[in-house]
Formats: C-alpha cells, structure tokens, sequence
C-alpha cells in the first residue's frame, strides 16, 4: 500500500500545515478536530469567537485565555483569532491585572512591568503557534513587533521583529521603515543608514512605497552622519 | 457451475433492493433534508465568520456538512440495512437459494455505496448551485474586469471532493459491514464503526510519531496499525480545492488516492466475508 498512499499522502499533507505539526499533543488536537468536525471547525470557532467576545467584556482573564487557545485549536486557518486573541492577552488582561492589584497609581512600576512581561510572553507563545501555521504571514511578525514596542517599550526587540515582518512577502512597505526609525532611536544611525539606502534601491517605483520619504530620512542622516558630499546617496530612478 | 454474470445479476438484483429500501428509510430522507437545509442556509451562518472568505467560509460548511452527515450515513445506514435482513429473517430467505454470502455482501455494499452516491451528488449539487448563486453576486459587486479568469470558483473541484468523500464513504460503508459481520447488535456495530472512523481519521500521528523510532516490535506493531486502518485523512483535500489551481493536488496523486480507497474497501468486504461465511443466521 505504501507505494500507492505515499506520494499522495506528501502531497495532501504538504497543502496542510495542522498536518505537520511537531508537537505530538499540537498534531492530536488538530488531528482530532479535522477529522470529527471537517468543515465544520470554522463555524465552532466562529461561535466560540463571540463566546470569547463576551468573556472579554466580562473581564474575565482566566476563561478568556483558555477560550482564545480553543478557538485558535478548532480553527488555527484565520490569523483574525490569532492577532486578536493575543492583543486582547498583552494590552487587555494587563490594565485589568494592575486594575485589580490597586491601578496605576498605587501599583509600583516594576509590578506593572513584571505583569507586562509575563502577559507578553503569553502573547508571544500565541503568536508563536501562529507562526507554525502561517510561517509567511507578516501580520503576525508585525503582531509581535507591535506588542514589544507599545506594551513592552523594548525597541531593539521591537526593530528586529519590523525586520522580520518587512522579510516577508505580503508584508506592507511600513515595516521596513519603522525597523529604520527604531535603529535610529536606539542611535544606530549607521545602521539605519545603509538599511535605508538598501531599501530605497530594492523598493519598487509606486507611490506606496513612499520612496521620497525614504530618501528624505536617508539626507537626513546623512546630515548627522556627516557624510562627505562625493560618499552620499545618488538615488537611481 | 454458477456462470459470472449470473453472480454480477444476482449482486445487481440485491444491490437494487437494498438501494431502494434504504432511499424510502426515514432516516435518510431526515438526514438528507438536514444536509441540504445546512448547505442551503450557509450564507446565513457567514454573517457570524470572522476569519474567511465568504465563498471559503460556505465551501467549508458544505465540505463540512458533507463529510459529517456522510460519515453518520454511512456507517448507520449500512447497520440498519444489514440487521434488517438478519432481524426479519429475509437473509436466510436469500441465502436459501443459490446465493453466495459474498454475493448478499457485495449487493448489500453497492446498495449502501449507491445510497451515498444519491447523498454526495444532492449535496454536491445544492453546494455548487449556492457557490455559483454568491460567485455572481460577488462579481456583480466587484465587477468583472477585477477578475482575470472570468470565475472565482472551480466547480470541478467541488465535485472532485464530493467523488473523494464518496470513495471515503465506501471505506466506511466496508468497515461497517466488516463490524456487522461478527457483531451481534444494531448498536455495538454502530458504536465500534464510529471509533473505527477516529482511528482511521487519526492513524497518520501515530504512524509519523513512530517514524523516527529505531527498529523494533514497536515500529513493526505501528506499521501493521497503519496497514490494518486506512488512512482517512488522505481524503481530507477540502482545503487543497476549489479556489488555488497552484494549491490543487495532481491528476496522479487523485489516482493513487481511488485506488487506495478501492482496496481498502474491496479487502474489508472480502475480511466481513471470511466472518459472514462462518456466521450462523
């Protein structure tokens, strides 16, 4: 029989990342779930989505966290539970945590932080899972870029997630400029510097690309950077 | 000696009987009238999706619908036809004349797998006929001259996934009648088909679980599971079709999955009569 399943099988399972699962417990669940409810797993989720919705209105964190990761297990194919799922972990519970501790003002700074980290890296082995199942998917790197520079306030985490993001192939021009920016904010400007003339060269001719914005920062470290006149960026059109 | 095609009329004749006693069955017309209902209140359902496609979300619902209601068709219809004829006698009145019991399995099999044909094809149908009614509302809105190809589904794939579920069904409809060849009861054959189908839905973790595992009893044992329990989920191209010709598996790759499928459910109709033959009716 081998012969004959083989090919076949590599080519139904290669179309299917909830088949290729390392984990054991991960492939059982999603092996589970496709072959009891097929087609139907999306309308569960999406059920259970609102369920979630309702938990979260409810502020209730210990359901909300097992409800996101049933639904993200019933249908792991739209990265809308996923993003939303740990948005609502790394922004949401947080607030709701130091809310309960007493609020920002009687919360010691370093109790907020310590809440932040562990809520992200709640998020962040969400995303992660994601990433299993949509390895290409920029919004997910973008997610996680996202989370370390609003909640977390860690930039040069923040920038090397951008640069993931701007790696992938849907992924929108804004990435690789923000990535740019937070090298110069860290006061990596050389290295902005030549990221951004690598960019200018590689992005394509469309108004979307806001190549003029990109050559404007590129003067303007060049400015600070003081780089001699003969040294300085020739853009190509 | 018994001609063959005296043997193909006499498969054909119990084939017949049997499709037409399980298409008057309530519980079929029930199930078909719940299948269809489903399928046909998709765009319903759609305004509760958050992930997909509108046209994605109502091809999985109906792929959905398919493979559920098919699965609990199959395997129920197939007891009840087989225990009929054992609880109204009619099988020893069948099996009194010269009728071999692979004959009464055969036809018993192709009335089943006709009554799934009936099944998949009218799902199949009102799935493609919503498709098709959403696809030119859709193109309607967007206008045309945003669509390249000129159709934003391919209706072939619709129907290629309903042949594979059917070849799928016919593996079930073969275990089953493979459990109700030993079994005694509607309801344990029932039950044990049902747990059949999860094994062989979830076979492939064990067997890639196993894979890196050193020689041994236990690597001979899985590989003997994985050759006992078809593998069901080679059928599952649901999400492969219909939308992605890149994504779409090859003329060669739908073969080999037809002919896995038919040995598999010739080798459990031939295992249901190496019990049926010893069984007393």
């Amino acid at each position: 029989m081998r012969p004959i399943e083989a090919p076949a099988w590599q080519s139904v399972k290669a179309g299917q990342s909830e088949m290729n699962l390392e984990a054991l417990e991960g492939a059982l669940g999603q092996g589970l779930v496709i072959g009891v409810l097929g087609g139907f797993r999306a309308i569960l989720a999406d059920f259970l989505w609102i369920r979630t919705n309702t938990i979260w209105e409810r502020k209730d964190r210990a359901k909300l966290d097992s409800m996101v990761r049933l639904v993200t297990t019933l249908d792991p194919r739209p990265d809308f539970f996923w993003i939303n799922g740990s948005r609502m972990i790394a922004y949401d519970v947080p607030n709701w945590r130091i809310r309960e501790e007493g609020g920002y003002s009687d919360v010691p700074e370093e109790r907020q932080q310590a809440i932040d980290l562990e809520q992200s890296a709640q998020a962040f082995d969400l995303i992660d899972q994601a990433l299993e199942f949509h390895p290409d998917n920029a919004k997910l790197y973008l997610e996680k870029a996202q989370i370390y520079l609003n909640r977390l306030k860690d930039d040069a985490n923040a920038a090397k997630w951008f640069l993931q993001a701007s790696q992938q192939a849907d992924a929108p021009y804004f990435a690789a400029r923000i990535h740019a920016e937070l090298l110069r904010k860290q006061g990596l400007d050389e290295e902005a510097y030549d990221f951004l003339k690598n960019l200018h060269i590689q992005l394509p001719n469309t108004p979307f690309a806001q190549k003029g914005i990109i050559l404007e920062r590129i003067l303007d470290l060049e400015k600070t950077l003081e780089i001699p006149f003969w040294e300085r960026f020739i853009p190509t059109e | 000696m018994m001609k063959i095609t005296d043997s193909f009329t006499r498969i054909r004749l119990i084939a017949g009987t049997t499709f037409l006693e399980a298409v008057r069955q309530k519980f079929f017309n029930s199930l078909l009238l719940i299948s269809i209902a489903l399928v046909g209140s998709s765009t319903f359902f759609q305004q509760f999706d958050f992930g997909t496609g509108e046209l994605k979300f109502i091809t999985d619902f109906g792929f959905g619908a398919l493979f559920f209601f098919g699965s609990i068709l199959s395997i129920t219809a197939t007891t009840q036809l087989f225990f009929n004829e054992m609880e109204n006698r009619t099988a020893l009145t069948i099996l009194a004349k010269p009728v071999y019991k692979l004959e009464f399995l055969a036809g018993k099999f192709l009335g089943a797998h006709l009554l799934m044909l009936c099944f998949t094809l009218v799902i199949t149908l009102v799935l493609s006929g919503i498709l098709y009614w959403r696809e030119m509302a859709l193109l309607d809105r967007l206008g045309n001259e945003l669509i390249s190809s000129g159709s934003l589904i391919r209706y072939g794939d619709v129907f290629l996934f309903g042949f594979l579920q059917w070849l799928k069904f016919g593996i079930l409809t073969a275990i089953t009648l493979f459990v109700a060849s030993f079994s005694n009861t509607n309801l344990y054959t029932i039950v044990v088909s049902f747990f059949m189908l999860v094994i062989c839905q979830l076979q492939y973790i064990a067997r890639e679980a196993y894979t890196g595992m050193e020689a041994g009893w236990e690597r001979f044992l899985v590989l003997v599971l994985g050759l006992v329990f078809p593998n069901l989920q080679l059928f599952n191209v649901g999400d492969q079709l219909v939308f992605d010709v890149e994504k779409a598996p090859a003329v060669s790759n739908v073969l080999q999955i037809t002919g896995y499928g038919l040995i598999y459910t010739v080798a459990f109709i031939l295992l249901a009569q190496v019990n049926f033959r010893r069984r007393e009716i």
